[in-house]
């Protein structure tokens, strides 16, 4: 597991990531996501390394994080990494042996990989001569050498086809079945519904949400949706609840106090029929869109 | 969507945990030079340049060795100083050499010349001889009749006279004698010296440059990123550094070997032992030089966040590098001696004076030290910078803002 504690960091009088704590835990995916400068990125680079950490730490498995223990955890920047004019199979043995594998095996899993993503024809290709989609899947190739304790991706599905997003999802899930933590941000909120376990949601340079998503849902103040026989307009005078909104025999409220809607349901039922009382739970977009506001 | 938490632990296939037995910076080094050996247009350059050399000096030594045949017309009245000369050239110019033919008349000898039957006429003219050509001078045989006409005129003038040419000539040659060395000596130094400070400058820039682009595009493209977390900097840094300095070391010494081995061809063969203790000299300040500017390339690269910055972050040490290429070539006297010890212009500046001769023993050693100690500062300062700078996005950095910037 990968504990980010109080993580923060500035840039001149800019706090670009200001105490940002979450856990990406095993074998789970961790969607990351938040607007532009909202301080993904920086958390990323931090968490790797590549960029100075002005307060906080961060623990692998419950101490503090080494370079050695760095140089297992797979990581795909934001801005795709690689030699564009070098055959994609010399570039990847070289950074796998950059992480510390031997050249010959190094070459064995290379290959294998490669082999899997489709790529095994190609291996002397220079990296610039493949498709955007391809180029994409020898960047998760270069992340995932050698076998990873943890991955961090920055936006891997950027630019992705949806048979090469769902390609690679089954890789990754290849890995959370192994107990890997996988953590990857995304603008794309369907994409991190779908995929995955736990959400942590960054607004300008705070951690706003966290969660999984079916905890976030239910997070915040509970909403029910009624549905009348008749008029709901009396729902109005009910202490306790707001209404959010009312259009003739349907009313969305929002309880206040707790108890409220027991309130109401007896009433209604009182008044005659109920076609419907059901809880109300926010799709994530809107979620996001109120914790980011 | 569960949040069970599962229980199986990262397993790790055995044998990938422990580094490879090289270390990150000896990994580093490879790739450069591979990368840049199995690119065709830096083999294309090195073989261009070397076929170059060999061409230079081959045409030199042909061009030496190469005798001018020319043909000299003679008129009956002409015939006898005509042979006079084709039998003296050897003497004047043993590259010239001389064929009589023999012309009836005026209107036959301009004929030949224009029929290029002959390259010349030579005949009396109204106050001495005349050589006659078509339409441009003849260059070697100008001076060859000169030379011979005049002797043979003196001669027959002083037999006039009754005496002799010797008996004119009797104490009137002034012989040279050099203090240092001879004048030929003086010139092979000095094209050699030249040589060696084109060879510097060449390899510094271009070499130069494409370590500054090399950082640029791992800058650039982000890979830096996934080394940074990888490696740690300072080896990616000596990796550049190292690799880019064995190849410009590997293509120094062809081109010296090719112009050495060149050299011992021509006539000038016999300067081959003498240069090669200077030759020696100039690799060791090459390569004391060489390492002290690829940190300050590496930076240069590291400040630009593209190529197009390259330009803009590099343009002090071409600066730089100007100052070294004119400073080694146009410096003499008290200001070529103190050059000779400030680094990094010693780098070409004391092995043009070891070439010339007169340098103390203990000379090349300091300034090699005191070139060594640069290189250590610059390696020092260009580490911290390069650090600081490389993860450094969106437009210039300043040196300012790399050197007090937090990691």
């Amino acid at each position: 597991m990968l504990e980010i504690r109080e993580l923060t960091r500035r840039f001149g009088d800019n706090v670009a990531v200001d105490h940002v704590s979450f856990d990406v835990p095993a074998g789970l995916m961790t969607g990351f996501v938040g607007g532009n400068g909202a301080g993904k990125t920086t958390t990323m680079r931090m968490m790797m390394g590549v960029l100075g950490i002005d307060e906080g730490e961060v623990l692998w498995q419950g101490r503090a994080i080494t370079r050695h223990d760095r140089r297992r955890i797979g990581y795909m920047p934001e801005e795709r990494g690689l030699y564009p004019k070098q055959p994609i199979l010399d570039q990847l043995v070289y950074i796998a042996q950059l992480k510390g594998m031997e050249r010959v095996a190094a070459r064995t899993q290379v290959t294998e990989l490669l082999e899997r993503f489709g790529l095994g024809e190609r291996t002397k290709d220079h990296l610039e001569k493949l498709s955007l989609g391809n180029q994409q899947r020898v960047q998760i190739i270069a992340s995932v050498l050698p076998r990873p304790a943890a991955l961090v991706l920055d936006e891997p599905f950027s630019g992705l086809d949806p048979k090469a997003v769902d390609s690679m999802v089954d890789l990754l899930r290849e890995y959370t079945r192994d107990g890997v933590p996988v953590l990857f941000s995304s603008h794309q909120l369907d994409l991190v519904e779908r995929l995955c376990d736990r959400l942590v949601v960054l607004a300008q340079g705070r951690r706003v949400a966290a969660g999984t998503v079916a905890e976030l849902r239910d997070a915040g103040v509970p909403r029910f949706r009624l549905v009348l026989g008749g008029d709901a307009g009396w729902v109005r005078d009910l202490r306790g609840l707001e209404v959010l909104d009312l259009d003739g025999a349907t009313a969305l409220v929002e309880v206040r106090q707790d108890g409220a809607e027991q309130h109401l349901v007896a009433q209604a039922t009182s008044r005659g029929d109920v076609h419907e009382f059901v809880r109300v739970r926010p799709a994530l977009s809107e979620i996001y869109r109120e914790a980011t506001a | 969507m569960s949040t069970d938490q599962p229980t199986n632990q990262p397993t790790n296939q055995p044998g990938n945990e422990a580094r490879g037995s090289e270390p990150a910076w000896l990994l580093v080094t490879r790739r450069e030079v591979v990368s840049r050996i199995t690119d065709k247009s830096f083999l294309f350059g090195t073989a261009f340049m070397v076929v170059l050399i060999a061409g230079f000096i081959g045409f030199n030594a042909w061009q030496e060795e190469r005798t001018d045949q020319v043909t000299l017309a003679a008129t009956p009245d002409s015939v006898a100083m005509a042979t006079a000369v084709a039998d003296g050239a050897p003497e004047v110019d043993e590259d010239v050499e001389v064929t009589v033919v023999e012309v009836d008349d005026r209107e036959a000898a301009e004929a030949a010349l224009l029929d290029d039957e002959a390259d010349a006429w030579l005949h009396p003219g109204d106050d001495g001889w005349q050589l006659t050509s078509e339409s441009s001078e003849q260059g070697s045989l100008t001076g060859v009749v000169e030379a011979v006409v005049s002797q043979q005129v003196l001669a027959d003038n002083a037999a006039d006279v009754g005496t002799t040419v010797e008996a004119l000539q009797a104490g009137s040659t002034v012989s040279t004698d050099f203090l240092r060395g001879d004048a030929e000596k003086a010139g092979v130094a000095h094209a050699v010296g030249f040589v060696f400070v084109f060879l510097f400058y060449f390899a510094a820039l271009v070499f130069g440059m494409q370590l500054a682009s090399s950082v640029i595009e791992e800058k650039q493209s982000r890979i830096v990123e996934i080394i940074a977390a990888a490696i740690p900097l300072r080896h990616l840094l000596a990796g550049k550094v190292l690799g880019n300095t064995a190849l410009a070391m590997i293509q120094l010494l062809v081109y010296l070997a090719v112009g050495l081995v060149g050299l011992s061809f021509t006539s000038y063969s016999s300067y081959v032992p003498a240069l090669s203790g200077p030759t020696a000299w100039f690799i060791a300040f090459f390569f004391a030089g060489f390492v002290a500017l690829a940190c300050l390339w590496a930076v240069a690269g590291s400040l630009a966040s593209r190529t197009e910055d390259l330009q803009a972050t590099s343009t002090p040490l071409t600066m730089l590098m100007l100052v070294m290429f004119f400073g080694g070539l146009s410096l003499d006297g008290r200001g070529q001696v103190i050059a000779s010890f400030v680094p990094p212009v010693s780098a070409v500046v004391m092995p043009k004076r070891i070439l010339a001769g007169g340098v103390e023993w203990w000379e090349p050693l300091l300034a090699l030290g005191l070139l060594a100690a640069f290189a250590a500062v610059t390696v020092w300062v260009g580490e911290r910078l390069y650090r600081r700078a490389l993860l450094q996005t969106g437009g210039r950095v300043s040196l300012r803002q790399a050197w007090s910037a937090a990691e």
